[in-house]
């Protein structure tokens, strides 16, 4: 510990937190005015709830910061067979909600196993890979391992009938076939069955409303009462921003609840109809500055576990923001995903801070081998 | 092998796949970037509208309908807010327990409500829907009071159209409906909306523009439950002006009670009573029966009270007054003696032989007196009604002169009223007939047609209009239903009478006329002595139209014919008689005699007339204006303006 606090104020990864923190408070007060309508007091319920969940999260990040993230190269394999059980506990034991079994109650506290299911994949899998050297992997063969180790909880997520999480479980793992060596003929084999297997899904395995959701982003305007509803008052709620937004708790759209699920899913939206063109873009570039900033750290990190933990976690950070704003911005098809660090969700927001708290752990330790 | 040195100098594949990554993520932000840019800065303009329209909803205040009042002040149409019980889907907390509670509160049946409510889905579920219209006083109280505990459900008010009176002058004051879709495509009904309630008859039709006002408006925001935030502005309707019409509603009153009391036991009554003010047209009373009641087409009327009210085979919705087409029988006889006299073929002292017929041709035509009349003049001739010395006169006069007088008087033509249904009439002429049949006028028809039979068709209107022009001295008068508007200060504007042409008959000749029809209520042996009013010099003429030829109810008196062949009964009268102020033309349809059968019913009307005008009569006992419903005028969101 000693060790740390002595280089600390050398090392720029507090300015990584400052960053963190600062995306948390500009989330905090657009949710703020999210759940503003309607309403009483300055702090909604809503507000309060994920104030104990940064609390919490914070808590979590300082641990994930201060145990030796080696460790959990040790007990990877316990951690992910945790999640695993978690989850399994989840569809034994959860009531369904919305359709939804993804929720474990004690009390008051309700836990979203898979939002931490997603973290504990990521380190499985880095796991593995740090000990079967991705550079050397070439054939496809050899990743049905980590295939496997993706299908746990993609597969019990799918049975949780949650579709936006577990389509964001599979596409984090398959961040780390980025740095595969397997030849592009191989991909081409890969991509011709995932359309087959698309299409079947298409035919046989989508519900209605979960087509149209898709076709609606083909074609905004097909069905803009029904299922384009939601994107259609998202595109609504954003443009009508424009340059420099309607000011904070100004939003006709957002104060109205014209947006759907606004605190949840659609909370960019709140924040580009408030802010404008100018506040959504900030949040942007702070974004990818995190992301980029997670990369480095995945450079800069002395052992591959670390590596690998850090580009894990990159993509945890990356896919539900690419996926969430594909979403809001009427780019992609309505997915119930959640926008890191600023949509409304303590299990997410718990999830996130454990991610990032091991970020600053690979980032710290850099310099101690 | 050490791909992660202590230097920190890494694989450079997997350094390579990192920039990799890196690059795709700039670019997917850089593509969310530029999809901001279009959002907000191309598109923002027209997505900023489009969120207005999401929030701002423009609400129509209705402007209440402009009074109509008798040339007393007496209200005959008002109008009074009515209160329709509608919910927001979704805002009801429970839906099932909401529609038993409002069935019980309102006394309709669940099941009503229900079919009413139906399934909403979608975006139908944020709109007010409509569960029951015109909750009376009490119902509305019980939703009320009980409001706080049914989230969702509201009670919308609108103007509602009332006459108090009923179906007294229901065909003069007309009805409402909603506007069609074919008077939406016309200039005249530019600035109404679907669902806009438009005059469909009578005077509301004829006096629309005055009558409807101007709807106001207010721009309020609205939450996605449809819900009030907050009112931007509002405009307040203009309340429709009032008008006054020329109708007299205790005259109105007396004549269709007179009409009424006509009918032979057992049997309906179906006719026309009008009553005019020889000097300005005015309309003092225009009765057609059977009527119905106007206050049925204030709301959505039901089908089957519509289809009843068609179905009538006396067709209570026909104005007869001035859509009822007849033959003017022994009415026509003043019209001759004017041409006769003007044409001087006639004059007070020539007289015809009546012996009881007419021999023409190879026929005879009868005198109503089968004994005959002897040697009559134009007095006699008038007071007595004989039909030879109309046969002789009609012949020396010719169809076509006879024609030329007639029109004269204002027959043939509309009067020009302003009523919808109004008809022409028939003045036959010898081109009418070649243009209508293709044949030459027979000179026996014109014998008919002197009497007031054959092809001429006249309506009860047009005879009242033609009387006041003798009456009057020579002027037909357009009827003047409308006395003037209120302006909103409180000024009556009024609406000029209107003459329409002068007859081309002198003076001294109609004063000639007057003094046989004078003889005809005053004289002994007149047909019309029913007619008199004591203390009034009355002028009238009888007239009793054959309805088929009289071979058809040989042997058979009164009610012992069928109705449908029984003659219709005239009788137009004016008084008093040196210098009229009042015409009344009755026609009762199958009514038999016009002395026995119509001539009582004018009695009545003038009589009350007199009555009125001498004080005779109790106090008006106006109806009471300060009633429930006006008070409820001033209810909330209430889109009544003040009176």
């Amino acid at each position: 510990m000693a060790r740390i606090e002595r280089r600390t104020a050398q090392h720029y990864e507090w300015w990584l937190l400052g960053l963190v923190f600062l995306l948390l408070g500009l989330g905090l007060t657009n949710l703020m005015s999210a759940t503003h309508a309607g309403a009483e007091g300055v702090f909604s319920p809503n507000v309060v709830r994920q104030l104990a969940a940064i609390g919490l999260g914070t808590v979590l990040l300082v641990a994930a910061m201060i145990i030796d993230y080696r460790q959990l190269e040790r007990w990877g394999w316990f951690v992910y067979a945790a999640a695993l059980l978690l989850l399994a506990s989840t569809l034994a034991l959860a009531p369904v909600t919305r359709g939804n079994q993804s929720w474990l109650v004690f009390g008051p506290l309700r836990l979203q196993p898979a939002e931490f299911a997603k973290l504990a994949m990521v380190i499985a899998l880095a796991r593995w890979f740090h000990r079967n050297p991705p550079a050397s992997i070439r054939r496809l063969r050899d990743l049905w391992r980590p295939g496997l180790i993706l299908v746990g909880p993609v597969g019990l997520i799918v049975l949780q009938r949650d579709l936006g999480v577990a389509v964001l479980t599979l596409l984090i793992g398959c961040t780390y076939l980025l740095f595969v060596r397997i030849p592009a003929r191989a991909w081409l084999a890969v991509g011709s069955v995932a359309l087959a297997v698309l299409a079947a899904v298409w035919l046989f395995g989508l519900e209605p409303y979960q087509k149209s959701r898709i076709l609606d982003v083909v074609d905004p305007g097909r069905d803009p009462l029904a299922s384009g509803y939601q994107a259609n008052q998202s595109r609504i709620a954003i443009g009508s921003g424009g340059l420099l937004g309607k000011g904070y708790l100004e939003g006709t759209q957002t104060q109205l609840r014209f947006l759907p699920t606004q605190h949840t899913d659609f909370i960019f939206s709140v924040l580009a109809e408030e802010w404008g063109l100018a506040g959504a873009s900030t949040v942007l570039v702070l974004y990818l500055l995190l992301l980029i900033w997670g990369l480095f750290i995945a450079r800069g990190s002395k052992d591959r576990f670390g590596a690998l933990l850090a580009v894990g976690i990159v993509g945890m950070l990356f896919w539900p923001t690419v996926v969430n704003l594909a979403m809001v911005l009427g780019l992609g098809p309505v997915i119930g995903v959640p926008f890191p660090f600023l949509s409304y969700g303590g299990s997410a927001m718990m999830a996130s801070l454990l991610a990032v708290g091991l970020l600053l752990n690979v980032s710290l330790r850099r310099y101690m081998f | 092998m050490s791909q992660f040195g202590p230097s920190g100098a890494t694989d450079p594949f997997f350094d390579g796949r990192l920039r990799l990554f890196g690059v795709a993520m700039m670019a997917a932000f850089a593509i969310f970037g530029l999809r901001l840019l279009q959002l907000q800065v191309l598109q923002g303009d027209e997505l900023q509208q489009r969120s207005q329209r999401n929030s701002i909803r423009t609400e129509r205040l209705l402007a209440p309908r402009g009074e109509i009042v008798d040339r007393k002040g007496r209200m005959l149409a008002t109008t009074r807010p009515a209160f329709h019980l509608e919910v927001v889907p979704s805002e009801l907390r429970d839906p099932e327990r909401t529609l038993t509670v409002l069935a019980a509160l309102v006394g309709d049946e669940e099941g009503r409500l229900r079919t009413s409510y139906g399934d909403p889905r979608g975006r139908a579920r944020f709109q007010p829907l409509r569960l029951a219209a015109d909750l009376d006083w009490e119902r509305l109280a019980r939703v009320e009071a009980h409001r706080y505990a049914l989230p969702g459900v509201l009670t919308e008010i609108r103007p509602y159209r009332q006459y108090p009176h009923g179906t007294l002058a229901a065909h003069l004051l007309g009805s409402l409906g909603e506007v069609s879709p074919a008077e939406l495509e016309r200039e005249r009904f530019e600035d109404y909306r679907p669902g806009d309630v438009v005059g469909k008859s009578g005077v509301e039709a004829l006096l629309e523009p005055q009558l409807r006002g101007r709807a106001g408006g207010r721009n309020v925001v609205v939450d996605v439950a449809g819900r009030e935030v907050e009112v931007l502005n509002r405009v307040e309707p203009a309340t429709g002006q009032r008008v006054m019409l020329a109708l007299d509603l205790e005259l109105q009153r007396a004549a269709e009670e007179a009409l009424a009391a006509a009918a032979p036991p057992g049997e309906p009554v179906s006719g026309a009573v009008v009553a005019l003010d020889p000097r300005d047209g005015g309309v003092l009373a225009l009765a057609s029966l059977p009527s119905y009641d106007p206050n049925l087409f204030s709301g959505r009327i039901e089908a089957a009270v519509w289809q009843a009210l068609n179905a009538d085979p006396l067709k209570p919705l026909q104005n007869r007054a001035l859509s009822g087409q007849y033959p003017p029988g022994s009415t026509y006889k003043a019209f001759v003696a004017a041409a006769a006299l003007e044409e001087k073929l006639r004059t007070p002292t020539t007289t015809t032989f009546c012996p009881g017929g007419f021999r023409f041709g190879n026929r005879t035509y009868r005198c109503w007196k089968r004994e005959g009349h002897g040697t009559v003049g134009l007095m006699r001739s008038l007071m007595q009604s004989c039909d030879v010395y109309y046969y002789r006169a009609g012949l020396d006069l010719g169809i076509d002169r006879l024609a030329h007088y007639a029109h004269g008087f204002g027959l043939g033509v509309k009067t020009g009223i302003g009523l919808d249904g109004e008809q022409p009439g028939l003045v036959p002429t010898t081109e009418w007939k070649k243009r209508r049949f293709g044949q030459a006028w027979m000179p026996g028809e014109t014998v008919s047609a002197s009497i007031g039979q054959g092809y001429n068709l006249l309506t009860p209107l047009q005879l009242a209009v033609s009387y006041a022009a003798i009456a009057n001295g020579g002027h037909v008068m357009r009827p003047r239903l409308v006395l003037g508007v209120v302006e909103p200060g409180g000024a009556l504007v009024e609406q000029r009478p209107v003459e329409v042409r002068r007859v081309p008959v002198s003076g001294e000749n109609l004063a000639l006329v007057t003094e046989g029809l004078h003889a005809v209520v005053d004289a002994p042996g007149g047909t019309g002595r029913r007619a008199q009013v004591p203390g009034v010099s009355v002028a009238g003429k009888t007239g009793t139209s054959q309805v088929v030829r009289l071979e058809v109810t040989a042997g058979k008196k009164g009610l012992a014919i069928p109705r449908q062949f029984r003659d219709h009964a005239w009788f137009v009268s004016f008084a008093p008689s040196e210098a009229p102020e009042i015409v009344v033309a009755v026609l009762v349809e199958h009514g038999g005699g016009g002395g026995a059968n119509a001539a009582p019913i004018a009695q009545k009307v003038m009589q009350r007339w007199w009555d009125d005008k001498n004080g005779r009569l109790l106090p008006d006992s106006d109806e009471p204006e300060a009633d429930a419903t006006t008070a409820a005028a001033t209810a909330p969101g209430g889109s009544r303006g003040a009176d």
